[in-house]
């Protein structure tokens, strides 16, 4: 499995966890994540945690910007793509 | 502009109107409950306290405990009371409290806290609109006329549906907005803005907030007087409203009347005969 796919599983699987109604393969790309409510404004912070940690560096809050949470592609271009990707 | 005809300002954050000033705000609600009347909102007057209960269910003592104003009384023993009265005789404002009953109501923070209880496990088949129009309070660190208060007034038109239909209601008031401020000539704007939680960089909403803007404020120079907020399902999970089987959705329009007197006196000057709704 590609870095790509193996990280936007990772994701898929801890969203569908937290959600606790939807299975992973529910959720794709460019399923709302907040729009929708699949994950809660309370269960933010605990994305932001596993996002550090699959990224093995911390994220500033204070650099987010809007929409950055918004679906898993966004997800994974904002926070784990490379530039040449 | 602490010094106007009909507005006498207290101290403690309060103000009084009268006269062309009084005349103004009822004016400027009565152009917000026409846009109610619009969508068919039911009109409410709500109680100026609401259960702290209800607030709890929604997180808020975590997200703004700065802001609340509590409803507080003397324990009802007769011992209490007598030493409450012997103790406060000449004190002026510096209160010497007794035993106090427990806390269990808040003075209004916003108004539209009011209408999910009121429809708590409601069933729609179609959007609903409420309307009220309530004294609000909110303790801030410092007071302005007109401009930041304690007590203050707030005119709100909420609406509950599918995420659709909040959308459209929120997007179509905007514009009746836009149009209005336009036509009279008020300089204002919006702005993407997040609420003023306590402790933000511990507050897990404060976060939600930044990436998933949900308030856009009507500012009038670096003044919001107004707001469209969609609170997505929030509200619908809270107190079970379902739209459809699921949990509605809701969005809220909100006007600070005291603001809109201030914004209106700053661009359109002191003199009655040159302000919208003169007539």
């Amino acid at each position: 499995m590609n870095e790509e796919r193996r990280i936007k599983q990772a994701l898929r699987e801890w969203i569908a966890q937290a959600n606790g109604r939807l299975a992973p393969d529910e959720i794709d790309d460019r399923t709302p994540l907040m729009d929708e409510r699949i994950i809660t404004s309370l269960q933010v912070t605990d994305l932001l945690f596993v996002l550090e940690d699959l990224r093995g560096a911390l994220i500033d809050v204070e650099d987010l910007q809007a929409g950055a949470f918004r679906d898993i592609h966004t997800i994974y271009h904002t926070f784990f793509a490379r530039a040449d990707d | 502009m602490t010094e106007f005809a009909g507005l006498d300002w207290q101290d403690n954050g309060t103000a009084t109107l009268s006269g062309a000033l009084l005349t103004l705000k009822e004016r400027l609600d009565a152009l917000f409950a026409g846009w109610a009347a619009e969508w068919g909102a039911t009109v409410c007057e709500f109680p100026p306290l609401i259960k702290a209960a209800h607030l709890d269910r929604l997180g808020f003592f975590q997200s703004f405990p700065h802001l609340a104003s509590f409803a507080v009384t003397l324990e009802d023993d007769r011992e209490n009371l007598a030493s409450f009265a012997a103790r406060n005789e000449g004190t002026g404002d510096g209160l010497r409290m007794t035993r106090t009953a427990p806390v269990t109501e808040v003075l209004t923070p916003a108004a539209c806290y009011h209408v999910y209880p009121l429809v708590e496990g409601a069933r729609l088949s179609a959007p609903a609109y409420y309307t009220t129009v309530s004294r609000c309070f909110r303790r801030e660190n410092r007071y302005v006329p007109l401009q930041r208060q304690w007590c203050f007034t707030m005119r709100e038109i909420v609406c509950l549906g599918t995420q659709d239909e909040v959308r459209a209601f929120v997007a179509r008031q905007r514009a009746r907005i836009d149009a209005w401020v336009q036509s009279a000539g008020l300089p204002v704007r919006w702005v993407s803005a997040i609420d003023p939680f306590f402790d933000p960089a511990n507050n897990p909403r404060y976060l939600a907030e930044k990436l998933s803007p949900v308030k856009t404020e009507l500012l009038f120079g670096g003044l919001a007087i107004g707001s469209c907020n969609f609170h997505r399902n929030f509200f619908g999970e809270s107190y079970g409203i379902l739209r459809d089987g699921e949990p509605a959705c809701s969005g809220c329009v909100a006007f600070g009347l005291e603001r809109w007197i201030h914004a209106v006196l700053t661009h359109f000057g002191e003199d009655p005969a040159g302000w919208p709704l003169s007539s």
